[in-house]
């Protein structure tokens, strides 16, 4: 049996390799299933993690890319604040600051237990849910955006501390959901602590740590094999930034890619100062957007662990708009990652066209509605991302309406949203016309309207691609861009920023996200192609026409 | 007692399994036939009635197992298919929950959308969430669109409208005019099919069930037939994915019920076994060639999960919660780019098959690595029929330890032991994640290759006790002959827990149980056979999922409703590990579960022995925990007595399968024949 051998060959590293990951599904698992509120049980707005005793990423079951950046963030700041011999079993530590609880966004609340073997440390188990909260807020600097909980302990030696959590709930806006969502998230931990404790039982401490360290060179291996496929060189790309938060402004990007053999550079120098929105990304945002756009380019299978980092170096000014500083406001820095990936993808293309696809829709595209359900009386808060167009690639169409990039939550069912607000959905299509035209053709992009019933709602809405289009590669166009607007019972149509911010019964708000851009001249798509699209109208009798000269 | 048949089509073998009126157990193997799957089971079903000495005439009871639903979505055959659906939400069905299906993968492709955009047509109508009519049905709207989509030659027509299981008047009025335009065309109406919440997955179920629809009416007409013109009395029933069996009928009007039933027969098998055994508590593992399949029954209950995905397509009906895993005996280890070794999920298949069976395969596959252990026998499989080329097993095995610079005999014990995690993985996903702890558990371990891992697996699992049939290869078959008829009803109703909803959830299991009645009546069953079990879903309010709770029969109090909380708190602590009792609760879908139960055959008792039976032979087996190849006794199955017991390490072989036993591990005959396995260390 593996316990016996003593060496530490790689296939005992791939069992234990395999029980790490185990460990961290039946987390992910435990975790939505028990959850209370729609984003985490419907949506998968949630992520779970286990390190080594040095914080290092041995597996994640992430369901969202970016949630990396919160996750890896709290393990750093807990070591940097507390001493070993300050933590004990049974502790629990909870936070979601930017500045100084590890987070991303305050939505995303993470909760990080260590777990003890034999009187050490053995590891760490984290877990992080979006709570869907901390709504109606401004986001001129954080202090509008949400309760700032910075890296406290939850739980001591087994002891919840109930004013601490007193004191977060209370400043939230739907505490009961809140409570349930949390207590599925100690739940969860604590699962995975038992479970990190029995790997150690089981093939002892030391085997495990050294199997560990051992998938992390794993992963390093795969990532510099994958880095070195890519022809040596400095890659550049500029594109443009648009949002919400920032009214009509455009903001210009840009990035250079180095590779070096096996390693790789990503310079995002010269970008702009943070600004005055919650469109901000900290440095492990700004870190995990590269790790996920560096794996789908060299090698989507790579092991999710701390290994594969190490070939990949970022570097950013402080300040910036991509690594801010405090008090810069994050809430919505998912549409500034988004965008970050589509840079690195650009510059790319030109060593590896064949391996990168043509924008995507570019955005975390979403609406948040809240206000007092008129049926029961009680504060609700509803928010929901919506997909797009998933750009072309080289030998394949795009996919039409689905989540891209950094994020991947689903869509709340309608027979579902509809019983828990006082909200009624009236269409949810795909929006023919929006994938760019090409060879291959972009993704279409999802429309999606929807009714305010019987009461005030305060609302909000954000994404990108408002003012610029996901671009083609190599011969493709670009795909259609974003926009929401309001149609009031009275005739009345409201478009982007000029929309009120309370909404009144009846209203309809209708959100259209980005579609993606198409790969190759659309003259080389087959005929029949094209045919069948417009037939199934999936593009127009014109962009037959125009695009595809039929 | 009259002959019971059971006939299980899988995709390599027929099997055909007979119980005789003296209880005489006959197992009958033939290939498949895919092309034409009724070849096999009309040749098998004579040529098992000729071994077992009876005739057709005599048969009172048949049972069959077919994928051909499954294999229908899985090859994209399904019938061509038109969507009516209410206005605004023609896309659904491709936008589904508008995740993409892999995080990283930048090439990865969405299943192909099962109808057409254009067939899929809007109609005027809306209803809200308590179930009032927001705008009612524009019958006209309809009444084109079908004739629309006749026009364009669909075979089926599938109607999903939101919250049609709160008011079906909508869709029972679009299916009334389906049947005026076109009486020839397949009707699924989402209602119908499932009267749940969350339109996507009812959607896709609806159109799933469109699509096989055709060719499982076709199927079921030509079976009738044939089964009539061997001279069979009794008609066929047919296994569906909750383990129970249905008749024809309900296999023409809901074939998406069958889609999963391929393991099913499996699982009623294993249970029907280890229930004889004494053993209430079990996992199955049914390991194949190319794919493996795990379930739990506890307390004898097989686990019924909601969910689950076919070919990339979400299919909502009680099914048997089967988790399964990519990997057989014919999966191919491999070495990956950061120098690790992979098992799966490509497979050798049958053709080339794995290295040692010497059909031109040089890939090293699991089976190859049990050849280069010593573990299969290396010169000959299937009870003599089958030589084998242990030259070339070793030769692929040596291939891999040289890129990977390790000991042959290293490599083919790592392959088994990733494999053994693998499947390890798998059955925590039905056990741990489900909040049962496996060693409170037996492992039935059956199919051509479970008996050959499952001594492994369960060191690995501590589950510390396998069994293993007498006919680990047919148990399929057997299966059909030990399951009772089933069907499901439900019914979603959002409603508080409390008691002021007890009319009307009284009411609804009213319904249900009528509904339940005209069900056993149509299937002829006897009053004293008949078992209905009622079930709500019940979740706390806020949340999302429901966990299934026993409700009991006859009228609601407080006093029920209180016990019916209690055991909701219960579970919702073992399943996730905290309840909250002071929280309000609320049912969501009441369920009644209907069983016709089948007189079931006795299982043939063996000949009685003692002591420890003389190994037939002995062979080189390496073991890994002896870190060196040992002279191991090889027992011959059949040879074997009722009370007889021996220790590991050690090989049993027989026709269909060959066990492992390992140091530190005894075996009891029991005296049905199975093999009883457990750990002497722990």
């Amino acid at each position: 049996m593996t316990a016996t051998r003593t060496a530490l060959d790689p296939i005992t590293v791939e069992v234990i390799g395999s029980a790490f990951s185990s460990l961290v599904e039946e987390m992910g698992t435990s975790l939505i299933r028990a959850s209370y509120s729609t984003n985490i049980k419907e949506r998968r707005d949630c992520s779970t993690i286990v390190f080594d005793a040095q914080g290092r990423t041995l597996a994640q079951a992430e369901h969202i890319p970016i949630h990396l950046g919160s996750l890896m963030g709290l393990v750093e700041e807990i070591l940097r604040r507390y001493d070993l011999d300050e933590i004990d079993p049974g502790d629990m530590f909870i936070g979601n600051d930017a500045y100084t609880g590890g987070g991303t966004h305050l939505p995303d609340i993470v909760v990080l237990s260590p777990v003890f073997f034999d009187g050490e440390i053995v590891g760490f188990v984290s877990n992080l849910s979006h709570h869907a909260d901390f709504v109606d807020r401004g986001h001129a600097h954080i202090y509008q955006e949400g309760l700032r909980i910075p890296p406290v302990k939850i739980f001591d030696r087994g002891e919840l501390r109930e004013d601490i959590l007193e004191f977060i709930l209370l400043n939230c806006q739907v505490p009961r959901e809140r409570l349930g969502d949390l207590r599925a998230q100690f739940a969860a931990n604590r699962l995975g602590v038992r479970r990190m404790q029995r790997l150690c039982e089981r093939y002892g401490a030391e085997t495990v740590k050294q199997a560990g360290g051992a998938l992390l060179d794993y992963a390093e291996r795969q990532t510099r094999a994958g880095i070195a496929r890519i022809p040596d060189g400095t890659y550049r790309f500029t594109d443009t930034f648009d949002c919400e938060g920032l009214g009509q402004q455009e903001l210009e990007f840009q990035v250079a890619i180095t590779v070096t053999g096996d390693e790789i550079q990503l310079d995002f120098t010269g970008n702009p100062p943070q600004v005055r929105a919650g469109l901000n990304m900290v440095w492990t945002a700004l870190l995990a957007t590269c790790y996920y756009a560096v794996k789908i380019v060299v090698d989507p299978t790579i092991l999710p662990n701390a290994g594969m980092y190490r070939p990949i170096h970022v570097s950013a000014e402080p300040d910036s708009i991509l690594n801010c500083s405090e008090p810069a406001a994050i809430n919505g820095r998912t549409q500034t990652c988004q965008r970050v990936v589509d840079l690195i993808l650009g510059a790319l293309a030109q060593a590896v066209p064949e391996r990168v696809i043509a924008a995507c829709t570019g955005s975390n595209s979403g609406i948040t509605f809240s206000g007092v359900d008129p049926r029961t009386g009680e504060y609700y808060s509803y928010l929901e991302t919506i997909g797009g167009g998933f750009g072309a690639r080289a030998t394949k169409d795009g996919l039409d309406g689905v989540q891209t990039h950094v994020t991947n939550t689903s869509n709340l069912p309608v027979e579902s949203l509809e019983q828990e607000y006082p909200i009624l959905v009236e269409r949810y299509e795909l929006a023919s016309g929006t994938g760019g035209s090409g060879r291959q053709r972009g993704g279409m992009a999802i429309r999606r309207s929807v009714r305010v019933q019987g009461h005030q709602a305060a609302f909000g809405g954000s994404t990108s691609r408002r003012l610029s289009s996901p671009w083609g590669l190599e011969g493709g166009l670009s795909g259609g861009r974003a926009r929401i607007v309001l149609d009031r019972p009275d005739g009345s149509h409201y478009e982007d920023t000029g929309i009120p911010t309370l909404l009144e019964d009846g209203d309809v708000i209708t959100i259209q996200t980005a579609g993606s851009g198409g790969y190759g001249s659309p003259s080389e798509r087959a005929a029949e192609q094209v045919r069948l699209d417009v037939e199934d109208e999936v593009i127009t009798a014109e962009q037959a026409r125009e695009d595809y000269g039929l | 007692m009259t002959v019971s048949i059971g006939i299980d089509t899988g995709g390599t073998f027929t099997d055909v399994c007979i119980f005789d009126a003296e209880g005489r157990l006959t197992i009958y193997k033939l290939p498949s036939t895919p092309d034409d799957p009724s070849i096999a089971i009309l040749d098998g079903a004579r040529q098992g009635f000729a071994a077992a000495g009876v005739t057709p005439e005599e048969t009172g009871y048949f049972g069959h197992g077919t994928t051909v639903a499954t294999n229908t979505l899985l090859e994209g055959r399904g019938a061509r298919t038109g969507v009516i659906t209410t206005a605004g939400f023609r896309d659904l069905l491709e936008i589904g929950r508008q995740e993409r299906p892999d995080l990283y993968d930048l090439q990865v492709e969405k299943p192909p959308v099962l109808v057409r955009r254009r067939d899929r047509l809007e109609v005027a109508e809306r209803l809200t969430y308590n179930g009032t009519v927001e705008q009612p049905l524009d019958i006209d709207a309809v009444r084109e669109a079908v004739r629309l989509l006749v026009e364009r030659g669909v075979e089926a027509i599938a109607v999903c409208f939101l919250y049609s299981y709160l008011y079906p008047e909508h869709e029972q009025q679009a299916l009334e005019i389906i049947g005026q335009e076109s009486p020839g065309v397949y009707p699924s109406i989402s209602h119908q099919v499932l009267a749940e919440f969350r339109e996507y997955e009812r959607l896709s179920t609806t159109v799933v069930n469109a699509g096989v629809g055709p060719v499982m009416a076709g199927y079921v007409t030509r079976l009738k037939e044939q089964v009539q013109a061997l001279g069979v009395p009794v008609e066929p029933y047919i296994t569906q994915s909750n383990g129970g069996l249905i008749s024809l009928d309900v296999a023409r009007e809901l074939p998406v019920r069958t889609v999963l039933s391929g393991p099913a027969a499996g699982v009623a098998g294993a249970r029907s076994v280890a229930a004889a055994a004494g053993l209430e508590n079990v996992i199955t593992f049914d390991m194949g060639g190319t794919s493996t399949d795990v379930s739990l029954i506890s307390e004898g209950a097989v686990q019924i999960g909601i969910d689950s995905k076919v070919a990339g397509y979400p299919i909502r009906a009680p099914m048997i919660d089967i988790n399964t895993v990519g990997a057989g005996g014919g999966s191919i280890a491999w070495i990956d780019s950061g120098g690790h070794l992979k098992v799966g999920p490509r497979s050798a298949g049958a053709v080339p098959g794995p290295a040692g069976y010497g059909l031109g395969g040089t890939e090293a596959t699991v089976t190859d690595a049990n050849l280069a252990l010593g573990i299969l026998n290396r010169e000959h499989l299937l009870g003599g029929r089958m030589a084998v080329a242990a030259g070339a097993a070793d030769a692929a095995i040596e291939r891999l330890a040289g890129e990977l610079g390790l000991d042959p005999m290293a490599v083919a014990d790592g392959i088994l032991s990733i494999v053994s995690v693998n499947m390890g993985r798998a059955i925590r996903v039905i056990s741990i994640e489900r909040g049962y702890d496996p060693r409170d558990f037996t492992l039935v371990a059956f199919g051509g290759a479970g008996p050959l891992h499952a001594a492994r697996l369960a060191r690995e699992l501590e589950i510390p006790q396998v069994l293993v049939p007498t006919v680990p290869g047919a148990l399929c078959a057997l299966g059909l002959l030990l399951s009772d008829l089933r069907a499901d009803f439900s019914q979603t109703l959002t409603r508080p827990a409390t008691p002021d909803a007890l009319d009307a959830i009284l009411h609804g299991y009213s319904q249900l149980e009528a509904e339940a009645s005209a069900w056993l009546d149509h299937e002829r069953v006897e009053q004293e056979r008949r078992r209905l079990r009622r079930i709500a879903d019940i979740r706390y309010i806020g949340q999302n999922y429901e966990l299934p709770i026993d409700v009991p029969g006859g009228d609601l109090g407080e006093q029920t409703l209180a016990g019916i909380l209690e055991a909701f708190h219960a579970e919702h602590d073992r399943s996730y590990g905290f309840s909250a009792p002071g929280e309000p609760a609320q049912f969501v879908t009441i369920r009644v579960e209907a069983v016709g139960l089948v007189p079931t055959p006795e299982f043939p008792e063996i000949e009685p022995g003692v002591g420890t039976p003389e190994p037939e032979t002995t062979r080189a087996v390496h073991l890994a925990s002896e870190g060196r190849t040992v002279e191991v006794p090889v027992y011959q199955r059949e040879t074997l007595l009722a009370g007889q017991h021996f220790d590991g390490p050690a090989v049993v072989e027989q026709m269909d399968s060959t066990t492992l036993v390992l140091d530190g591990q005894r075996v009891e005959i029991d005296r049905y024949g199975n093999l009883l396995i457990r750990d002497e260390r722990s």
